[in-house]
């Protein structure tokens, strides 16, 4: 039972020591950093992939365990409460998985501090998959965005990007702190997440999941509010995008999954056309933009824009089919998409370009590279035998059970559209004839391989047997 | 007889062991490629073999009946209520599976020689082997989710193999264009799925068939429609036949056992395997007839206008898949799945035979720098030349018998229109396959290869091999109309619940079809043989065959522009509205629209940027504080709410 709060504070303590200790001098520059700045790194390394499997095997332990303290009484009830609802559980493991991938392959300038935040990065988003309390929820919305606006500001490609990632989400987390504070004021309490109470009434309500619904949606993103996403995503290191991409997402869909679903599902079903709309015009949008970018990061933003409105669909079809659905692909999506950033970081690392107009040929010399980028591309495509197609194909049947056509048609649409980009990326980058000017670097060494194993492995497993997450 | 009941249940590990033998020799392959070595080719074709003694063995459980229950089932696992999985062997799936792993076998073994020397040499054998599993998963699946999950894999597998030289650009864009089509077929059979799922709330073919009874004809039209999409994406049927003929980028014998032999008879197995939805719908029939012939025709016509030597048979396998297409289709099973059947073993013995003619000339796939090869390769004369025969249904032949039942079914099934079509096309189809013969084998030698280098007994075997059933096994098995061999061992299966629709006995008798055909045939060689082969026409057969390139006409040259049109309608559209909406509607429109924010936020930078003293020690410490005056004031904001 004490773990909980362990399992949130153990990678925000340990990222701060690792800020906070004393460091060895910055001589030397990335790629070629002085014998003690690659030895600091490689500790903090191994102390952050150390730390995140300890997180991961907390969330295991205590799967169901909770853990409380009262916070507010006035002007209504708040507590420090958390523990993993069902599926939360599932996402929490994920984020923990990722982490811990992502800061094995670590590598850019100042590894060490860039480890503490990724820390930092998984003990909020941690602390806010976990919460039980909405209040909490809405804290932790903001505090996991810190991690990464610091990532972009010091590491990204620009600083207009991070304060445009800031600005977005930052007006998202402000709706749903006032949405979060008026709703706590009207129920009484916002000790609510995973309860199944009265959903919420009243003339309040529908400004309530409006402040709601648009931190939901701008976090996913959708469409028309997504603009900050595909800079960000191009923008941050690769083992922080992966992290992002991958759970960060997630946090909007678990939003409406764990928040506007139970408590104001009637605002569900009123907006659903409209959120509808808007999910299928993301599913469309992205996919044709990922068609023609020729950035390889770009085209998995995009690609997530589309793939992501999906989810959106299912949650709003209210069908029970299509919400099983959904939590396989939140999970699904996750690990193709960690995966997918993480080995075009390889390839970025090595070739010094992401342009798919430059890049080409490498899979001759990196088979296992192109293994791995294979991998991960067809389960972002939604091949049958990997997850992604478990979680399309159930919440496709959901969404076409609970009466609505049109959108799975649009959908399928999409699902052509993606295997043509996604078969795109990958033979630009790894068929056609060698391009002479770019360096020959080796192939997927044992940590990196290492790093991808476990998503790409997980694809599969999940892909041949998602009983336990549709059982959920 | 009623079909809910599809197999009978119980444990059959011979079943389960076949299905899996090949994908422990493709994750053996796959990962002990560079310690196998040559190996590795050994090593697929023992796993393959071996899977077929398997499908031998099991004879006996995929024909047992027990009541109403035909062949072998298996429970495998569940999802979820009414997500089933589970394997089936009856005698329509054993048919299949002893075709995928006997001439699965046959031409793995050959490409131990064929793959001889190639630097991915186990990476050929791994794609080959998880072919194979990826095929069993779906013939063996009983249930439309399994058959999916099979149908998209053996996609998978194509898109490897047909970019498996993948330095070569042509290669590389073959295999994106098969993709991507195979996709629009399985987006079609995922809609099929909805439609069955929202309907009868299960996905198992028992089910679904004795459920179907009480579904409304209009929806099981959609169902079979939405399905057929996937049949004529994967069987290149007009319009999405176009990645076919480009597929031959692949090594020849994935050519012959992807792209002629399986894979692309999986729509035939498809309709064949939902029988009983389309039996009760003649809308669906037609559809499914019409479009059969058509390609049957479109494939022929395109053949007789194709140079390189394997687009020849790409178009030839397209013309035949239309032929077993439009039989399943009208309801002659029995004579689609001969068809399919008897097509396996020719059309492969046509590709290895075509591979030992490609081999041994350093690949030259060109028939215009071929000729007189009869004389350089005679036992790849006599393998071209019996399957030629067998292919274009001379008398005797395994081709005639199959091919007739096919042509013959569209009268007894009440489709004059179709018989002609078809009729028709046996005659192109003599034409072109006798043209390849007499240019590639006739005459003078045009190229400019001096040694033909002769391949080894593990190519030459296997294509021996094959001669036997494609010239003996039509005799043997279909020969004696309603009790031949081949009927009774599909008694069961399409029996008399499939007889329901209309068997009426058509005007003219079988005998006369077949000589009806057999003169087109004639004509169809005769002409070829004017063109190509007589005294006169080799005299001068390279000006000729100039002559006939200069004079091609645009249509063909251009393939009746579907590829063409698919450009100009689906592709270029998509990219310019994805290039629209990501350089000038994100960054103009949208962003347009929220720059009074863009502009805040600058000024907000201003202002921080006093902030930025580089310490992250103060970042952190600002980032609490200020959170917690966040709080502190929603706290309070929320209390004046109230």
């Amino acid at each position: 039972m004490a773990l909980v709060p362990i399992t949130i504070l153990l990678p925000l303590v340990v990222g701060a020591l690792l800020y906070a200790l004393p460091r060895a001098p910055l001589d030397g520059v990335y790629p070629e950093p002085s014998r003690r700045a690659r030895g600091d790194g490689w500790l903090a390394r191994v102390i952050g992939v150390a730390t995140a499997v300890a997180t991961f095997a907390m969330l295991v332990a205590e799967r169901d365990a909770q853990w409380s303290v009262r916070w507010l009484s006035r002007p209504f009830t708040a507590a420090f409460h958390f523990g993993a609802t069902p599926v939360a559980f599932w996402i929490a493991l994920l984020l923990a998985l990722c982490t811990a991938c992502a800061i094995a392959t670590t590598r850019v300038a100042r590894t060490r501090d860039f480890v503490a935040l990724l820390l930092m990065l998984e003990g909020t988003m941690l602390g806010l998959f976990l919460a039980r309390d909405l209040l909490v929820f809405a804290l932790f919305w903001d505090l996991m965005l810190l991690p990464v606006f610091f990532g972009l500001l010091n590491w990204g490609e620009h600083p207009a990007t991070a304060w445009r990632y800031f600005i977005y989400n930052f007006a998202g987390g402000l709706t749903l702190l006032l949405a979060t504070a008026a709703f706590g004021v009207i129920y009484g309490s916002t000790d609510v997440i995973g309860r199944t109470g009265a959903p919420l009434v009243g003339a309040w309500a529908p400004w309530i999941f409006a402040g709601f619904a648009f931190a939901f949606l701008v976090k996913t993103p959708i469409w028309p509010l997504h603009t900050w996403m595909p800079p960000t995503y191009s923008g941050l290191p690769p083992p922080m995008v992966a992290v992002v991409s991958a759970v960060q997402s997630k946090a909007g869909l678990y939003g409406l999954l764990a928040i506007a679903l139970p408590l104001l599902p009637n605002y569900v079903h009123q907006y659903a056309l409209p959120l509808m709309v808007l999910a299928a015009v993301s599913l469309i949008y992205g996919a044709v933009v990922a068609l023609v970018q020729n950035d390889a990061k770009r085209v998995v933003a995009y690609s997530s824009l589309s793939h992501l409105g999906l989810i959106v669909i299912a949650i709003a079809s209210l069908n029970p089919l299509a919400i099983k659905g959904a939590i396989v692909y939140i999970v699904a999506h996750g690990l193709f998409s960690a995966a997918l950033f993480m080995v075009l970081g390889y390839v970025e690392e090595r070739e010094d370009t992401r342009s798919l107009l430059r890049l080409g040929g490498l899979g001759w010399k990196n088979p296992r590279l192109a293994g791995a980028l294979c991998i991960a591309a067809l389960a972002a495509l939604g091949l049958p035998g990997l997850a992604g197609f478990v979680g399309e194909l159930v919440i496709l049947i959901g969404v076409y059970q609970a009466g609505y056509t049109w959108p799975v048609v649009v959908a399928l649409i999409a699902i052509i559209l993606a295997s043509a980009y996604l078969i795109r990326l990958y033979q630009d980058v790894m068929n056609g004839p060698e391009v002479e000017d770019l360096p020959v670097r080796a192939d997927l060494s044992w940590v990196e391989g290492l790093a991808v194993a476990p998503l790409l492995f997980a694809l599969v497993a999940l892909g041949v047997d998602p009983a336990p997450l549709l059982r959920l | 007889m009623p079909h809910h009941l599809l197999g009978v249940p119980g444990s059959y590990p011979l079943v389960e062991a076949l299905w899996l033998l090949p994908l422990a020799g493709a994750i053996l392959c796959w990962a002990f490629g560079p310690q196998l070595r040559t190996l590795a080719g050994w090593l697929a074709s023992a796993l393959v073999g071996a899977s077929f003694v398997l499908a031998a063995l099991s004879w006996g459980a995929a024909t047992q009946t027990a009541g109403a229950a035909l062949g072998a089932s298996q429970a495998l696992g569940s999802w979820l209520p009414g997500f089933d999985f589970g394997l089936l062997l009856d005698p329509l799936s054993l048919i299949w599976t002893f075709i995928i792993t006997g001439v699965g076998f046959l031409i793995v073994f050959y490409s131990i020689g064929y793959m001889e020397g190639d630097r991915a040499y186990a990476r050929f054998f791994a794609y080959m082997s998880f072919f194979v599993f990826a095929m069993l998963t779906l013939v063996l699946s009983d249930n439309w989710v399994g058959l999916l999950v099979g149908w998209g894999l053996v996609g998978v597998a194509s898109y490897f193999l047909i970019g498996f030289w993948f330095q070569r650009p042509s290669a590389v864009a073959a295999a994106r264009k098969a993709f991507v089509i195979n996709v629009v077929g399985d987006a079609g059979m995922m809609f099929a799925i909805f439609l069955i799922v929202a309907n009868v709330h299960a996905i198992g073919f028992g089910d679904v068939f004795s459920a179907a009874g009480g579904l409304s004809s209009t929806l099981v039209f959609w169902i079979c429609a939405a399905l057929f999409i996937g049949a004529v994406a994967k069987s290149a049927q007009i319009p999405l036949h176009t990645w076919l003929p480009d597929a031959m980028e692949g090594p020849t014998p994935v050519s012959a056992l992807i792209h002629a032999a399986t894979m692309v008879t999986a729509g035939v197995y498809l309709v064949a395997r939902s029988a009983p939805l389309w039996s009760h719908n003649p809308q669906a029939q037609v559809l499914v007839g019409t479009v059969g012939a058509i390609t049957a025709l479109t494939g022929a016509i395109l053949g007789t206008a194709q140079w390189d030597i394997k687009r020849i048979l790409a178009y030839s396998t397209m013309s035949q898949i239309g032929y077993m297409i439009m039989a399943v289709g009208v309801g002659a099973y029995e004579g689609g799945v001969a068809l399919f059947f008897t097509h396996a073993f020719f059309k492969a013995q046509l590709f290895l035979g075509a591979g030992l003619v490609i081999h041994a000339l350093n690949n030259e796939q060109d028939v215009r720098r071929m000729g007189g090869l009869w004389k350089k390769m005679p036992f790849a004369f006599w393998v071209m030349l019996t399957a030629v025969l067998a292919i274009t249904g001379v008398p005797g032949f395994s081709g005639f018998f199959s091919k007739d039942e096919v042509i013959f079914g569209d009268l007894q099934f009440g489709h004059p229109v179709l018989f002609a079509i078809s009729a028709l096309t046996a005659g192109i189809t003599a034409y072109y396959m006798f043209r390849l013969l007499f240019i590639a084998f006739f005459g003078e030698y045009r190229g400019d290869v001096d040694h033909a280098h002769a391949p080894g007994w593990t190519m030459n075997v296997p294509v021996a091999i094959l001669v036997a059933p494609s010239v003996a096994i039509g005799a043997a098995l279909l020969s004696g109309g309603e009790n031949s061999p081949w009927a009774r061992f599909f008694a069961a299966q399409f029996g008399p619940d499939m007889a329901a629709i209309a068997h009426r006995p058509p005007a003219i008798s079988e005998g006369v079809t077949s000589g009806i055909v057999f003169a087109l045939v004639l004509i169809g060689f005769a002409i070829a043989w004017w063109r190509y082969a007589s005294p006169g026409a080799q005299r001068d057969a390279g000006e000729r065959l100039e002559g006939e390139t200069r004079g091609m006409p645009a249509v063909l040259v251009h393939l009746f522009y579907v590829d063409d049109a698919i450009q100009l309608l689906f592709v270029r559209p998509a990219q310019r509205l994805g290039a629209f909406f990501g350089s000038i509607f994100d960054p103009h429109v949208i962003d347009g629209a929220v720059r009074d924010v863009v502009f805040w936020a600058r000024w907000l930078g201003t202002l921080v940027r006093s902030f930025q003293t580089g310490l992250v020690r103060a970042y952190a410490l600002i980032l609490v504080f200020g959170a917690t005056c966040f709080i502190v004031y929603y706290a309070f904001a929320a209390g004046a709410l109230h």
